[in-house]
């Protein structure tokens, strides 16, 4: 911890870290202050001077993004002052601006909306005619729209300092300013669409997410993404109809900062997809109790054993754990082949495509790949195999297809109906939820543990996983019920 | 503000010689031989390396040098600003981005001895500790970057810059650069960031480029006027430089005289003399008899005098600092009776919107709309509460952005409209402005629809078209 300096905001004693900037112990105690430029996580630009409050001792007013803290500063962040001059940025801010809300993605949650009502004039006093900028499509999920730029440089800092792939910056000078690719560039890399969300205006937008949907028509659920091991903080926003619209990354330092990757964003198809909608046996529909009473009975032949992925939630796990303790199965597990960390100046993307596995490890105390690759080199035939699968896209790993390969049955519980149902030995199949429909619990790679709350209603019958191996775990108790005969091969 | 300047002090007048551009008139006077043939380099070579660099800094503060670039900051002083145990090396980076409309100073020190400033920057290298000095020159000066490029080579194969400089052991790299074309790179940190490689954005201060400049590394920013005068001052002592000027701007200073006067041109003369003598004196006074409207006197920047002002003004930085305008770079402009002040205000804010960097919000809106409003006036469709409106936008811009050009660009329409409203008001409702706008625009739009062809954004005066409402 180093040096702490004693100030007061608008009349209320603080003590902050000395290295910190007026607008920072202004916004970690709950003093807003009203900023465009400044992000937490980026470099300070001090360029769109909204941010101006009175420092007693100062002339005029000062910006609180880049304002040092000394002792017993005092900083007001109302007064005359400082309204005329926000309001005089505002003004500023806005004659060239189109004032095309009601065609612009960013309204609802634009901030010189928000600001123009907090702090604006209530008329324009700009009769002239207004600088047209240029309109340009940055990357695969990037548009921008110039005349609603405000020259804030998020976007240029972002691409500096977080994706370190430089591939924006400033041309031209004055009024004419606008944010252009480098010659030859593409914003393609796989962080692109930060430059979306910390865009404060509707200037850059996302091409997927572009004339979806009206943001007030939109609601909102925390939740946690599962498509790699550092689970960043994610915030999805479902339409009327409970339709992910978009996935937005949550503020949390210890995890992901602001950010997160174009993949997490762009990953709920499958919530939709090729779902797996009834349980089936043979390759028959089924009736949910059915399904598990002849699994139950399935478990019983010998060589059996249950194989869960790391992508499962704790809960998940510690049924499978309960289940097989029971039912006296070995517990093995695997995970989703891991490729290599993607690291960037300022952020990394897990090759772990898992967002379990280091609660995987914790509570099972099995290592997924080591797990899955010791049980691929033993030979031998193999009984029934109750398979806690849930991982998106659902393409098996050569050693899981070996493994699968050996046994009688195979009972899946899965969300997808995909290659592993048809050629993965399925002899029971159930359909379980995906990570946005259920609740669930995961250790990030920092073992981290974070729950994560089910962001919808499920689209599609089904079922979380925890809830059918403890179904399983009973009928298998309660003894056999099942009418259909298990073949003892 | 003071309404009346307090008078200087009487001071034994000093017969003043020309300092810095005393030679300046000579064939090949931009050369080494001529530059050593004159004594040059001596100083240079007595001191570097020799000299306590602390007393060198002390001298300098005691001469009462003042910054020659525009804002007067006491050279000495920010010497000692310096930071020093950083553990990174100092710059010192040299300014000769002249681009104030109106002053014309640096090109000359440049085109016709390049040896004076490089032998300042190797003193001042000295003084401050620094081994590399960076000569950022203005784009467009060709000549000055042939002349001085080929002085440092000189300088450089005579052993006087570079590793081991006049064989004393200190190692001195002189590097010449090259701006673009941007006036905002003449402001100290937008030049820093140019020399960086980045776009001419100048930095936030604090902390100050004396802290963290150059490359975050303690950087000392310097005009080349103030570069060129401390060879003189180390040579002839601080007692010498006093012998000239008020108690708080010492010395001598080169002014740049335009307009309409006689003999227009560069004058080095003692600061402190009366603005009249300079006009009249120095200048031949106006040009055909004519009578004198309004002088801005120090770039294009520094708020406008009126006559009576002028009459009152010394040219000295508290003199003027007393009437509401500055010093600045020491651009004197002279307007005459005949001048359509409108139209010169537009044509100051048609340049302030070009120039301004876009980086702070209130500076990059607010000169295009200074502009619009300017032209639309000048072109007779000013409306009522305009002018109340261009105060206010003035207001708006003022003292509200990281650098200052917001200011430079408000400073000038705010002393138009205190002073010389009333030539405002007269074209507000002149209805027979409209026809001579339509010709003065359509010969005029001509022309700069050409010179604007390679912008994106549609030109003022193309936006102008837009505004035939008669």
């Amino acid at each position: 911890m180093g040096k702490e300096v004693n100030i007061k905001i608008d009349g209320r004693d603080l003590t902050v870290p000395a290295e910190w900037t007026v607008i920072k112990a202004a916004h970690e105690n709950g003093i807003e202050i009203p900023h465009y430029c400044y992000h937490e996580d980026l470099s300070i630009a001090g360029n769109c001077r909204i941010c101006m409050v009175g420092v007693k001792g100062a002339p005029r007013p000062v910006v609180a993004c880049a304002q040092p803290l000394t002792e017993g500063m005092e900083v007001t962040t109302t007064g005359e002052a400082v309204e005329e001059a926000r309001k005089g940025v505002m003004e500023f801010l806005l004659i060239n601006h189109p004032l095309d809300c009601p065609e612009c993605d960013q309204a609802g949650e634009c901030k010189l909306q928000d600001y123009s009502y907090d702090f604006g004039r209530d008329h324009g006093r700009f009769h002239e005619e207004k600088v047209v900028k240029s309109k340009a499509t940055f990357g695969p999920h990037v548009k921008y729209w110039g005349s609603r730029c405000i020259v804030c440089t998020r976007c240029v800092r972002f691409t500096n300092e977080v994706s370190g792939e430089n591939e924006l910056n400033v041309i031209y000078r004055g009024d004419r300013s606008e944010i252009a690719l480098f010659p030859g560039q593409v914003l393609d890399n796989p962080l692109s669409m930060n430059v979306v969300d910390i865009c404060p205006v509707g200037a850059l937008v996302s091409s997927d997410f572009l004339f979806q949907s009206r943001v007030w028509h939109l609601h909102s659920k925390d939740s946690v993404c599962g498509e790699c091991a550092v689970g960043c903080n994610t915030r999805i926003d479902l339409d009327a109809k409970e339709k992910i619209k978009r996935i937005v990354p949550r503020q949390n330092d210890a995890v992901n900062k602001s950010w997160m990757c174009d993949h997490g964003r762009l990953s709920f198809d499958y919530v939709y997809d090729k779902r797996l909608h009834k349980p089936k046996i043979d390759g028959k529909d089924a009736v949910y109790k059915e399904a598990v009473a002849h699994a139950a009975d399935l478990l019983r032949l010998p060589g059996s054993l249950a194989l869960v992925s790391a992508w499962s939630s704790q809960e998940t796990l510690a049924a499978a754990k309960t289940a097989s303790e029971a039912l006296g199965l070995p517990l093995h597990a695997y995970a989703k082949p891991s490729s290599q960390d993607q690291v960037f100046p300022g952020f990394t993307i897990a090759g772990d495509k898992n967002p379990n596995r280091s609660g995987l490890k914790t509570a099972l105390g099995l290592d997924p790949d080591e797990s899955l690759a010791s049980l691929a080199s033993k030979d031998g035939a193999l009984g029934t195999v109750l398979l806690v699968h849930g991982i998106p896209g659902s393409e098996a790993s050569p050693q899981l297809k070996q493994v699968l390969a050996r046994s009688e049955n195979v009972i899946l519980l899965d969300f997808g109906d995909g290659d592993l149902l048809r050629n993965g030995n399925v002899t029971v199949a159930l359909p379980t939820l995906t990570i946005y429909e259920q609740s669930g619990t995961y250790a990030n790679r920092d073992g981290i543990v974070q729950k994560a709350e089910a962001a919808m209603e499920p689209v599609t019958y089904g079922r979380p996983a925890a809830e059918i191996l403890r179904d399983l775990n009973k009928a298998a108790m309660q003894g056999a019920t099942s009418k259909i005969a298990v073949s003892q091969g | 503000m003071a309404d009346t300047p307090a008078p200087t002090e009487p001071k034994p007048i000093v017969p003043f010689k020309p300092v810095i551009l005393a030679h300046i008139h000579e064939d090949g006077s931009h050369t080494l031989d001529h530059y050593e043939a004159r004594g040059g380099y001596a100083v240079a070579r007595e001191h570097v390396g020799t000299t306590d660099p602390a007393s060198l800094v002390k001298l300098v503060d005691d001469s009462g040098l003042r910054g020659r670039g525009g804002a007067g900051f006491p050279t000495g002083k920010k010497w000692s600003f310096l930071a020093k145990g950083t553990g990174k090396p100092a710059y010192l980076a040299i300014n000769g981005d002249e681009s104030e409309p109106g002053t014309f100073k640096d090109r000359h020190i440049l085109e016709r001895d390049p040896h004076q400033l490089i032998e300042g920057a190797l003193i001042t290298c000295w003084a401050i500790q620094s081994h590399q000095a960076f000569i950022y020159l203005r784009g467009e000066f060709i000549l000055g970057y042939e002349r001085l490029d080929k002085a440092v080579r000189e300088a450089k194969a005579k052993g006087y810059v570079g590793a081991n400089a006049f064989g004393k052991g200190f190692d001195i790299t002189v590097t010449v650069i090259r701006g673009a074309g941007a006036y905002i790179c003449g402001e100290e940190t937008g030049m820093l960031s140019s020399i960086e490689g980045g776009r001419g954005y100048p930095k936030i201060k604090p902390p100050f480029p004396a802290i963290s400049g150059l490359f975050k590394c303690p950087t000392i920013v310097n005009n080349v006027e103030t570069i060129a005068n401390v060879t003189h001052i180390v040579k002839n002592g601080a007692a010498w430089h006093r012998q000239w000027g008020t108690e708080k701007s010492p010395g001598y200073k080169i002014f740049c005289l335009s307009g309409q006067v006689n003999k227009p041109g560069v004058y080095e003369v003692p600061l402190g003399i009366t603005m009249d003598s300079f006009i009249n004196d120095y200048g031949g006074g106006l040009r055909d008899g004519k009578k004198m409207k309004a002088v801005i006197p120090g770039g294009l920047s520094a708020p406008v005098l009126t006559p009576d002002m002028v009459a009152k003004c010394t040219m000295d930085y508290e003199s003027l600092a007393g009437l509401g305008s500055m010093l600045g770079s020491g651009g004197v402009t002279v307007l005459n009776e005949d001048v359509d002040l409108v139209d010169s205000i537009f044509n100051t804010m048609r340049f302030y919107h070009h120039e301004s960097c876009g980086q702070c919000t209130p500076c990059r809106e607010g000169t295009g709309w200074l502009e619009k409003l300017a032209h639309r006036i000048a072109h007779g469709h000013g409306r009522q509460g305009d002018l109340d409106l261009l105060g206010d936008v003035c207001k708006n811009m003022r003292g509200r952005t990281i650098c200052v050009l917001a200011d430079a660009a408000a400073m000038p329409m705010q002393s138009y409209l205190q002073h010389f409203r009333g030539e405002f008001e007269k074209k507000l409702h002149d209805p027979g402005l409209d026809e001579k706008a339509r010709t003065f625009r359509d010969e005029f739009t001509a022309t700069a629809k050409q010179a604007t062809r390679e912008h994106k954004a549609p030109s003022v005066l193309e936006v102008g078209l837009g505004m035939d409402r008669t």
